[in-house]
């Protein structure tokens, strides 16, 4: 969900940006990182984890902990959390572990 | 290979200071900063900071981070590099780093390494749930890019960084159903914590997390409280629903780049783990290479720029000698030690002389017991009656109320009463006293208090109406003549008034400051109003 | 207390259990920790991982945290593409 009013901050509405995830297409705002966009559409689960493939999402948005990371127009590990969406970008779950395999 | 006099790395608050003190000395700075713009944590904290008003006490984080940035940009002979992550560091003083799909080189005659730090993780069932988040993350994405994080959060942790975001998760929106603390006293400045328990928001202390609860995210959570010797009691576990977790549990300084070059580290937990040996100009072992800000220890916002001023001097000093750098040098030293000398800066001297092996400094005294207000947040009638002024004195005149009970080094409320009222301070950790001959009850150290601690209560009347002037910071702001709930310090509606003023023009910077006629009864409960939601 | 789930390296999927298990059977080094499990060889090279296991080295073992050695880390900091090496060298010829 976006923030619509924030009594100390203001956010400026950009530009809609279009991008897939998982095939499905998707909108968010120039400036958003994938996760951002995929969390103000509801969408948590990132990935699944590389043996258990237990669900993850987020943990420190900084891009230092590997909980977020996706296949990004076919690259594999990716961090999500501080990857900028672009127009067109084809953003995928990584189940279970990236493979490079797939971008060669 | 890209040359220059100083590769700072990291572009927070320790590190552009750094680049600009350098700059300043007339050496050729290059900095590097990962994320597409300066400013680190800063960037994120929409509080005002503590400290001293020399050091811009008082001022909203994202307001210094406007400042410094303009100031960096100003120096000619410093570069900046953004979205550029430094890679490595090597023995032969070489550095790389990540720039638009290029791996760059540079060879700096110093360096000084900023990286900050790291959220710690904490072991429990399902912690890796999406909806788990760092305190870092839920800042980021609700004060960057204007995503809520969720709905409900539990927030585990009671130090600065946990009381501070739960705060702003209200100011966005949010409702955060509990803080627990595994300590069995509140972890941060006791200020911070009244204002989100006049909230309703709960604490719990000697409290910890089991699991979570949930298949694809956070539902709800299992909690335990703990005994004196931090051990669960058998069978006093309880569950909260909530959408997500949210880990204030303390930072780990960032020492992997600096794992590369031979630098040493100490194990000190109290200034954050592992963490770089260094003297007090900064240098560490290796030659030519400096720290400063969290990297160092865990510290706030006000240490980081000091210490990146005092590391970019260091450095400035050894590679260009000759410039009379040493006066300043001693003076952000002192200011340093102003900041941690008082009660809350004990864990930081005695993790600092365990580094340098001094000699402990003899403890500020303090008493060990734990009070109701450091377990609850919420002052007690003994607390009020230490700052109130005489029956006498109430009728005369509106006075104000500074409700702040712990030394923390903060002094904007003495600087900005316009009458002298609020006692000069011999030492940055002291605690406000009013002068009640002088304060008028005007109301203008209200929005100035980092800690939104000071209210100002006018009964002069006769009658059983009385007024009484608060901060507010939330949203939808009240209007004149609407008639609000009254809160007192733990969130209970005990009433309700009609707003008599709104002040909210720019040089509240947003903290807006509202008057509210109340019963004469509720002036010493009520600390919090609640606009009513029209349905 | 069912610690089976509770997940304490995120990159390479690692529970507690694991890591207890081994500091039982006498690995007691961050070291071997990480040549045996990974645990601190995945992306975020042990900045989750690592506090939380030296702590459970110093519970089981009564070593003192300060004798508890990081493993050495390397450059470079962060995945890097090979291609990105590559541009980089172009640069300099």
């Amino acid at each position: 969900m976006r923030i619509s009013e924030h009594p100390i901050l203001s956010f400026r509405q950009n530009k809609e940006v279009h991008f897939t995830f998982d095939g499905k297409e998707v909108t968010g705002y120039e400036g958003d990182t994938i996760v951002s966009a995929l969390h103000a559409l509801g969408i948590w689960k990132l990935s699944e984890s590389p043996v258990h493939r237990r669900p993850r999402g987020l943990f420190c948005a900084i891009g230092h902990c590997s909980s977020c990371l996706m296949r990004v127009n076919g690259v594999p590990n990716v961090r999500s959390c501080v990857t900028p969406i672009e127009e067109g970008m084809v953003v995928e779950s990584q189940n279970p572990r990236g493979d490079l395999y797939d971008h060669v | 290979m890209i040359t220059c006099d100083l590769l700072v790395i990291g572009g927070g608050p320790a590190g552009i200071s750094a680049a600009v003190a350098a700059g300043k000395a007339g050496l050729k700075v290059l900095l590097l900063e990962e994320r597409e713009r300066l400013g680190g944590q800063l960037t994120k904290q929409t509080h005002r900071f503590f400290g001293s008003v020399a050091e811009r006490a008082g001022t909203r984080g994202i307001a210094i981070i406007k400042d410094l940035e303009t100031v960096v940009a100003q120096l000619e002979n410093v570069e900046i590099s953004l979205s550029t992550t430094a890679l490595g560091i090597y023995e032969d003083g070489v550095s790389t780093a990540l720039k638009s799909g290029k791996m760059i080189k540079i060879k700096p005659k110093a360096i000084v390494v900023a990286t900050g730090a790291f959220e710690k993780f904490l072991p429990f069932e399902n912690n890796d749930l999406p909806g788990v988040y760092g305190a870092g993350a839920v800042q980021t994405l609700m004060n960057i890019y204007g995503v809520l994080p969720a709905r409900r959060i539990l927030m585990i942790g009671s130090g600065n960084i946990g009381l501070i975001v739960s705060y702003q998760l209200v100011q966005a929106g949010a409702e955060v159903v509990g803080v627990i603390e595994a300590s069995p006293k509140i972890g941060g400045y006791l200020v911070h914590a009244s204002k989100i328990r006049r909230l309703g928001i709960p604490i719990y202390p000697s409290c910890t997390i089991k699991k979570a609860f949930g298949q694809d995210r956070v539902v709800g959570a299992e909690l335990v409280r703990l005994d004196e010797k931090w051990k669960e009691i058998p069978g006093s576990q309880f569950t909260v629903d909530c959408d997500a977790i949210c880990l204030a549990v303390g930072l780990n300084p960032l020492i992997d780049l600096l794992g590369q070059s031979g630098c040493q580290f100490k194990y000190i937990p109290e200034l954050g783990g592992q963490v770089p040996i260094r003297d007090e100009s900064m240098r560490t072992n290796v030659p030519h290479l400096y720290i400063a800000g969290d990297l160092s220890s865990i510290e706030e916002a006000t240490a980081a720029l000091l210490e990146g001023e005092l590391a970019g001097l260091s450095a400035a000093k050894q590679i260009r000698p000759g410039q009379s750098l040493e006066a300043r040098m001693e003076e952000v030293k002192t200011h340093l030690r102003a900041l941690r000398s008082g009660p809350v800066g004990e864990k930081i001297r005695s993790g600092l002389s365990k580094l340098t092996g001094e000699a402990l400094p003899t403890p500020s005294p303090r008493t060990n017991a734990i009070d109701e207000l450091s377990r609850t947040g919420i002052a007690s009638p003994a607390n009020l009656a230490g700052v109130l002024p005489d029956e006498k004195r109430k009728k005369t005149r509106a006075y104000a109320v500074i409700e702040c009970y712990q030394q923390i080094p903060c002094d904007p409320c003495v600087h900005n009463c316009p009458f002298g009222a609020i006692k000069p301070f011999s030492d940055i950790n002291d605690l406000p006293i009013v002068d009640f001959d002088l304060c008028t009850g005007c109301g203008q150290c209200i929005g100035r208090c980092p800690g939104l601690a000071i209210f100002t209560v006018d009964e002069t009347r006769d009658g059983d109406r009385a007024k009484i002037t608060l901060p507010y910071e939330f949203l939808p702001k009240p209007v004149r003549e609407e008639t609000v709930d009254l809160l007192d310090r733990s969130g209970k509606c005990v009433g309700q008034g009609v707003v008599k003023s709104v002040l909210n023009t720019p040089k509240q910077d947003k903290t807006t400051i509202v008057t509210v006629e109340i019963h004469r009864n509720l002036v010493q409960d009520v600390r919090q109003i609640r606009v009513v939601q029209k349905s | 207390m069912n610690d089976d789930k509770t997940i304490v390296c995120r990159c390479e999927d690692i529970d507690i259990e694991t890591i207890r298990k081994l500091i039982d059977q006498g690995v007691t080094s961050l070291e071997e920790i990480k040549r045996i499990t990974r645990c601190g060889m995945g992306p975020c090279q042990g900045k989750t991982c690592g506090p939380v296991i030296a702590r459970e080295i110093a519970m089981k073992t009564g070593q003192p945290m300060e004798e508890i050695l990081s493993p050495r880390s390397r450059p470079p900091f962060g995945g890097v593409l090979f291609q990105e090496v590559l541009e980089g060298i172009d640069d300099e010829e």
